[in-house]
């Protein structure tokens, strides 16, 4: 299950996080998808990593934490999308294609004239987008 | 690379897996040592490290290599064994508790920046206690069975020469059964080395006993291994020692007593032989001896394909390894355990390539064994090994895992263990760089204690900031979880300064969330602490947060004020973020020479009044002028100064408020009371939960200056300036609002979540001095006290939007007071609120002036003239309606007057008016709504004072009123030129009650001006059978309206005024009234305002006509009260009278002729007269037309007008009238005539006939018509088409006229009847 998604700014400021969960872990998510940030910076600065995947905008498991699992992708602009997870056994492909998904809601979102770049995605449309993606994880391969 | 045995861990390890020695001793030995405050091991430790042993070392190989650095261990046979875990852990706890109170006085600096943080090296921020807590945990696995490098390989035994049968002591300490469990179960060979230290205490003499026991010792023990050793010779317990060895050793104990005071340097030096001597030549050689022989052994039984083989099949045939793996199952006349002591005897030796080919020997076979502790143990070593040698860095990683890992599994019996084995593990990452692998082993380490977890979590995080990249955001992140570990085992200091690095991270950022939460707890462990300050410090910061849940805001806000009260003072704080203020929109207002009579007036935007003052204030510059010449000397200086400060132009305000350095406003004060500054200031709850803010008020500074010279006020005014000096009260920190200077007022609001207040904060200065307003202080929740400074963080931000001159920011707030002054107050009686259009009231403008200084010179202005006008003061005295009334001796001359001073639109008091002290002035007002609509009245009454010696010699009253409007009546005209007569018109005029509820009256119309004169129709009955208009209903009456001829012909003006009472129409049947008079001064003024008003929405040529249309209003409940009727006026001005064509044509001509058809045709001469009434020659054609596109027979009663028919219509229009034409009888006279036969008459002679017209002037042109039967006939098929002639034409005055135009003849009936 899905337990956190965010987008966070090219700048590292937190654009959008919402979890999926009922108890009140938010701080916890919000170190989670903090500390995923420095993954991220090193996947990308790596100069060793980047040559083949230089393109390659989905960055994989960022790292595993105790009971979750964290993906990460990165846009052309810079911006991460972050995954925060419980499922252990997560395949590939489906955090790619969710990733996908997720990318054009985001593209959508910030398509909208009045959204401010940089600030924080207020949309309710987005919002509800995400959830409906966020529902649909992982069924589309079981089928 | 740098040599492993540089390093940290290489460090560690030479002095941790060093020999050990069991150190046995008497009670006496133990005495005598104790005179230098020393333990027997502490005595001898510091000789037991030594630098430069330089002792030639042979192992295995026989190439010898030679020793360095060497250190023995020494330990009490008592402490040779496994430490108890609860010690251990309440050591642990120890070092941590006496860590964190020494940090204490750091936690009240700031915590240094993250970047500067990273530059430093890594001994700077990494808390120095760390490598005593990992050597404590380390120590904590000593005395394992399973590893050989903490048995001891030899033994000190010490016995005083006080003893009795001290040889016997000797034999008694080993044989005790005292004796450590190692070597009493068999986990190690109880046969060591044994060393005989007799230890002589100078102090009790008799070395000649003692030499003599040596003697003995040696006889019996052997002559090496015995040693006698003296000590305590100094005489005085004063021996200093320049470099105190025992110093290093024992710095945490208490300093006050000198350690070794009775050991002299000559005691010192033997105490230094005799460990030396004891390691090079009887440790070091025995361990050399055993690995040799062990050696030997080794290789005889495993080396070699043989033995390996026989070794596996061995192996593999032990069924059943024994189940509890703790159970000693290698002795140490076991195989394994003399690999094992070989390895690790190698290992202390430095020959790491034994130790590791052995370890590596073993380890198999433990793992065959499944010996796991034991296999655990051997892997560590390897890694270690590895490590030291340098070698593979993969293999010393994976066997430091692999220890790891196996420790970790073994479940609680190996934890302790797999926690030195990561502090090794990391430490070796560190080592090379890995400090992100390190800290991962650091967070591995980190288990089920809390306090060992805090701890390791810390380490891992400063290893995530010193790898490269620096990993900042997991820095913080382990700070935090270490922190959250700190706390629940209560160490705060520790989590406070956890959280506090922590902070560094997530200062600057967006993560809110995450802040709020690190400061929070801050906040909450510093209160704990007691160190309220820095509490308050940090909570304040999660104050304004209004992004966090509900829940959360109301969390932070109890514990905040559980915080202040816990402290149990109320605190200032500087920038209280609760509520917010919202700068710009803090307002300052403060009368100087603008003073207001409502709050609401002083709320208008500055511009609207100065265009309203504009002609009416005398200019400033002129107004100095005119007290400098007046009284130029008298005046004192400060005056001259304020003054200056008024005009804003003069060159001397420039000098000589540049050295004040502010510009500054004017403010007077009144003896009885001094008027108050006014400061509006925008609170904005940024929370879901509501706030209670109380205590509003404003700060301020009052300065007075000490004015010495007065006399030299014609002197420099730079010399001046230097003498004066600036006393500075401030009343900040008391709560007295009554000061002897100022007077502050004080508000308190409760805000609902989210909402924004204005609150006006006034103060009110007594002295004269210069004020100050520096900024505002309010109470949140009673407890704790908010300052905002305005001046500083306004001007900043003012000036940063670059939106208005700093220079007029900076004088925003600075403001002087200066003596009192007169200043009038206004009020309009009476002004009603709610009126409906065309209301006419009379209303009485009240100046009151609380000054004993009267003032002259009252003019007046207001924003509307077409709703508010000033009277005469006699109507004051007169009645209100009836005075409206026209009386007998209307004088008409006033009324031009009154013209030429509502132009003006400044209304200027007489001369003679002056308003002294407690003498109101009452002046009548006219007040008439005007038009419908909301509308805001401006007025603004200017005054100068008649004291000329006041710093302000004017000021202005500004007032300020709303109205609502209602519509009431809707008036409209419609005027047409009389058919049958030149100069007349019929005018219609159509009544609607707009209102809702309201009755009117209609009482009188009247026509402006001297050459109307205006009839009814029909008479009044008939116009208005009700009497009353009810609302929504609708009336319309009809006038004759007549040009009067020239002023010349006095009779026919007289006779017009007889029948119609000239201009006026009564049209309500009450008699008793009179007429209004409209040639007075009310309804005329505003008939003019209406001019002005309505002529911008006509623009017409021709004439025009004014109406005024009087009614009055009638109360619905006529049973009730008589009240007063009200007067409603309408004027409807530029009437347009005329069509768009300028010319006035009528056809004069028999009605009806006679004529006998059977003779001849019928010929009958017309007449038309032609009239310009144009400025200009206009040419007309007259066009007559035989087939007519309708031709209507109607009777010759044409003109009479069915009693149904309210008023005048054109006939041509209303077709159906012909039906009354039967009723005539005469004839039917009905001739339907299709259009296209001929009809009944022609026009003769020309067709069309063309003339000029001059201006002004008529014409006539003759016409005739051949009838052919007898009948009624309509002759209006003509047309005229007129052209304006334009001579001298420039063409744009005519632009927006009419040039040309055609109009359909007028109908004219003729009846042509067969004579008889």
């Amino acid at each position: 299950m899905i337990v956190c998604v965010a987008v966070v700014g090219h700048q590292n400021n937190p654009l959008y996080i919402q979890s999926f969960t009922e108890a009140d872990d938010a701080l916890k998510l919000h170190h989670i998808v903090h500390c995923s940030l420095d993954v991220v910076d090193e996947r990308v600065n790596n100069p060793k990593k980047s040559g083949p995947t230089l393109n390659e905008t989905f960055l994989g498991l960022l790292y595993p934490t105790e009971n979750y699992k964290v993906y990460g992708y990165l846009t052309n602009t810079k911006v991460k999308f972050i995954l925060v997870t419980t499922d252990l056994d997560v395949r590939d492909a489906d955090v790619r294609n969710f990733f996908r998904k997720f990318h054009a809601a985001y593209v959508d979102a910030v398509s909208n004239p009045f959204h401010v770049p940089g600030k924080k995605i207020t949309s309710r449309t987005f919002a509800e987008r995400v959830s409906t993606i966020v529902k649909s994880f992982g069924l589309s391969s079981a089928s | 690379m740098v040599d492993p045995a540089n390093t940290k861990l290489g460090r560690m390890l030479l002095d941790e897996i060093t020999p050990a020695v069991m150190v046995l001793r008497t009670p006496l030995v133990e005495e005598s040592c104790r005179k230098n405050g020393l333990s027997l091991i502490e005595m001898l430790t510091p000789f037991c490290n030594f630098i430069n042993i330089d002792v030639p070392v042979r192992t295995a190989n026989d190439q010898p290599y030679r020793l360095r650095k060497f250190k023995l261990r020494l330990f009490y046979s008592a402490e040779i064994r496994q430490p108890n875990i609860e010690v251990a852990k309440e050591r642990l706890k120890q070092v941590i508790t006496h860590a964190g109170d020494k940090d204490i006085t750091d936690l009240c600096s700031d915590a240094p920046e993250i970047e500067s943080l990273i530059a430093t090296s890594e001994q700077d921020f990494v808390p120095s206690w760390f490598p005593v807590f990992n050597k404590e945990l380390i120590d904590a696995v000593s005395f394992s069975e399973h590893e050989a490098f903490d048995h001891p390989v030899a033994c000190l035994v010490a016995v005083s020469s006080r003893d009795k049968d001290p040889i016997d002591k000797f034999v008694d300490l080993f044989n005790t059964n005292q004796l450590p469990s190692l070597l009493n179960d068999g986990a190690m060979d109880p046969k060591i080395l044994k060393y005989f230290l007799l230890v002589h205490d100078n102090q009790d003499g008799m070395l000649e006993k003692a030499t003599g026991i040596l003697t003995e010792m040696r006889n019996t023990f052997g002559a090496n291994d015995c040693r006698l050793l003296c000590i305590n010779s100094s005489t005085d317990d004063t021996e200093e020692h320049q470099e105190n060895p025992w110093a290093y050793y024992k710095n945490n104990a208490s300093n006050d007593q000198q350690f070794g005071c009775l050991l002299s340097v000559d005691d010192i030096e033997e105490l230094r032989n005799t460990m030396q001597d004891f390691s090079s030549k009887h440790i070091i050689p025995q361990m050399e001896l055993k690995i040799r022989l062990l050696n030997q052994q080794v290789s005889a039984t495993r080396k070699g394909f043989r033995n390996q083989i026989k070794n596996l099949w061995w192996r593999k045939g032990k069924e059943d390894p024994p189940e509890n793996p703790n159970s000693q199952v290698y002795t140490f006349s076991s195989t394994e355990y003399q690999i094992r002591v070989l390895g690790d005897y190698a290992f202390m030796l430095r020959d790491y390539e034994l130790a590791l080919s052995n370890y590596r020997l073993i380890s198999t076979d433990y793992k065959l064994d499944k010996a796991w502790k034991h296999y655990a143990g051997v892997q560590e070593m390897m890694g270690l090994a590895y490590f030291m040698l340098d070698q593979s860095r993969k293999d010393a990683e994976y066997c430091m895992e692999n220890a790891f890992i196996t420790y970790s599994k073994l479940g609680s019996a190996g934890r302790r263990n797999a926690t030195r084995c990561g502090i090794w593990w990391a430490e070796m990452l560190k080592a090379r760089d890995q400090y992100k692998d390190a800290a991962g082993v650091y967070f591995r380490i980190s288990g089920e204690e809390p306090l060992h977890s805090a701890v390791m979590l810390e380490q891992a995080s400063y290893c995530y900031l010193l790898s490269t990249p620096n990993m900042l955001r997991k820095y913080g992140f382990h700070l935090v979880l270490s922190g959250d570990l700190y706390k629940e085992c209560d160490q705060i200091k520790h989590a406070i300064r956890t959280y506090r690095s922590a902070l560094s991270v997530f200062k600057g950022t967006t993560w809110s969330h995450i802040r709020d939460h690190v400061h929070f707890h801050i906040g909450k462990w510093y209160a704990l602490l007691g160190m309220f300050d820095e509490a308050i410090k940090h909570v304040l910061e999660v104050l304004a947060c209004g992004h966090q849940s509900e829940a959360t805001q109301e969390l932070f806000m109890r514990d905040f004020f559980r915080i202040i009260k816990e402290t149990g003072k109320t605190f200032e704080v500087l920038r209280l973020q609760l509520p917010i203020i919202n700068f710009p929109l803090t307002k300052v207002v403060f009368e100087d020479h603008r003073t207001y009579a409502s709050p609401a007036a002083a709320s208008i935007r500055e511009n609207v009044w100065q265009s309203l003052e504009e002609d009416m204030v005398p200019s400033l510059s002129a107004v100095k002028t005119n007290w400098l010449e007046s009284q130029p000397k008298v005046l004192p200086k400060k005056y001259k100064e304020s003054n200056v400060c008024v005009s804003g132009v003069s060159p001397m305000r420039s000098m000589s408020w540049a050295f004040i350095g502010v510009r500054s406003r004017v403010v007077e004060l009144r003896r009885e009371g001094a008027e108050a500054i006014k400061v509006g200031v925008s609170f904005k709850n940024p929370l879901q939960i509501p706030l209670s803010v109380s205590n509003i008020s404003l700060i301020c500074e009052h300065s007075v200056e000490f004015e010495e010279t007065e006399s030299d006020a014609n002197g420099s005014l730079i010399d001046n300036q230097n003498d004066k000096e600036l006393r500075t009260v401030s009343i900040s920190g008391d709560f007295s609002l009554e000061t002897s200077l100022f007077t502050l007022s004080e508000v308190g609001i409760s805000m609902r979540r989210g909402e924004t207040i204005l609150v006006q904060l006034t103060v009110t200065p007594k002295i004269e001095g210069i004020l100050r307003i520096v900024g505002v202080r309010w109470k949140l929740s009673g407890s704790v006290v908010g300052i905002c400074k305005f001046n500083s963080d306004i001007i900043r931000k003012r000036v940063a939007k670059g939106k208005r001159k700093p220079k007029q920011v900076k004088d925003n707030l600075h403001f002087l007071v200066i003596k009192s002054l007169p200043r009038l107050e206004g009020v309009i009686h009476d002004l009603p609120k709610t009126v409906y259009a065309g209301d006419l009231r009379r209303l009485t403008l009240e100046l009151r002036n609380p000054s004993k200084i009267s003032v002259k010179n009252l003019k007046m202005r207001v924003s509307h003239p077409r709703f508010l006008n000033l009277a005469d003061q006699e109507v004051m005295d007169s009645e209100f309606p009836t005075c409206l009334r026209k009386q007998a001796n209307s004088s008409k001359s006033c009324t031009e007057v009154d013209v030429a001073r509502a132009a003006n639109s400044i209304f200027m008091f007489p001369e003679t008016t002056t308003i002294s002290w407690e003498k109101p002035l009452m002046w009548p007002l006219w007040f008439r709504a005007a038009a419908a609509g909301s509308i805001s009245l401006y007025i603004t009454i200017y005054y100068e004072m008649e004291d000329g010696s006041m710093v302000i010699t004017y000021r202005t009253l500004r007032m300020h009123y709303n109205l609502e409007v209602l519509p009431s009546l809707e008036v409209s005209f419609q005027t047409s030129p009389c058919p049958s007569r030149l100069q007349e018109f019929l005018v219609r005029m159509d009544v609607i009650n707009r209102t809702s509820a309201e009755t009117f009256q209609v009482h009188q119309l009247s026509c402006v001006g001297d050459q109307w004169d205006l009839a009814l129709l029909q008479p009044v009955e008939s116009v208005c059978p009700l009497e009353f208009l009810m609302a929504g209903q609708a009336l319309s009456c009809f006038f004759k309206l007549k040009k009067r001829k020239t002023q010349g012909s006095a009779e026919d003006n007289i006779s017009s005024l007889a029948t119609s009472g000239r201009a006026d129409v009564r049209l309500g049947d009450d008699d008793s009234r009179g007429l209004f008079d409209t040639t007075i001064s009310p309804l005329l003024l505003f008939h003019h305002h209406e001019k002005v008003h309505q002529e911008r929405l006509e623009k017409e040529h021709g004439s025009t006509v004014d109406f005024i249309l009087l009614s009055e209003s009638r109360s619905d409940s006529d049973a009730g009260l008589p009240r007063t009727k009200e007067v409603f006026s309408y004027h409807a001005c530029h009437c347009r009278i005329a069509s768009t064509s300028p010319i006035w044509w009528l056809i004069n001509g028999p009605r009806s002729v006679r004529h006998d058809f059977s003779a001849s045709f019928c010929e009958i001469n017309l007449t038309m007269t032609l009239h310009n009434s144009s400025e200009v020659a206009v040419s007309v054609r007259v066009n007559t037309l035989d087939s007519t596109p309708l031709v209507s027979l109607v009777s010759s009663t044409a003109s009479s007008v069915s009693g149904n028919e309210l008023g005048w219509h054109d006939i041509s229009n209303l077709s159906d009238l012909k039906v009354t034409s039967d009723v005539m009888g005469t004839r039917t006279g009905r001739v339907t005539l299709p259009p296209e036969s001929v009809s009944p008459f022609i026009w003769s002679g020309s067709s069309s006939t063309r003339l000029n017209l001059d201006p002004l002037s008529s014409a006539e042109v003759p016409l005739q018509i051949c009838v052919f039967s007898p009948g009624t006939f309509d002759l209006s098929n003509y047309t005229l088409q007129w052209n304006i002639v334009s001579s001298n034409d420039g063409g744009e005055e005519n632009g927006s006229r009419v040039s040309s135009g055609t109009c359909q003849g007028h109908s004219y009936h003729i009846t042509v009847l067969q004579k008889e």
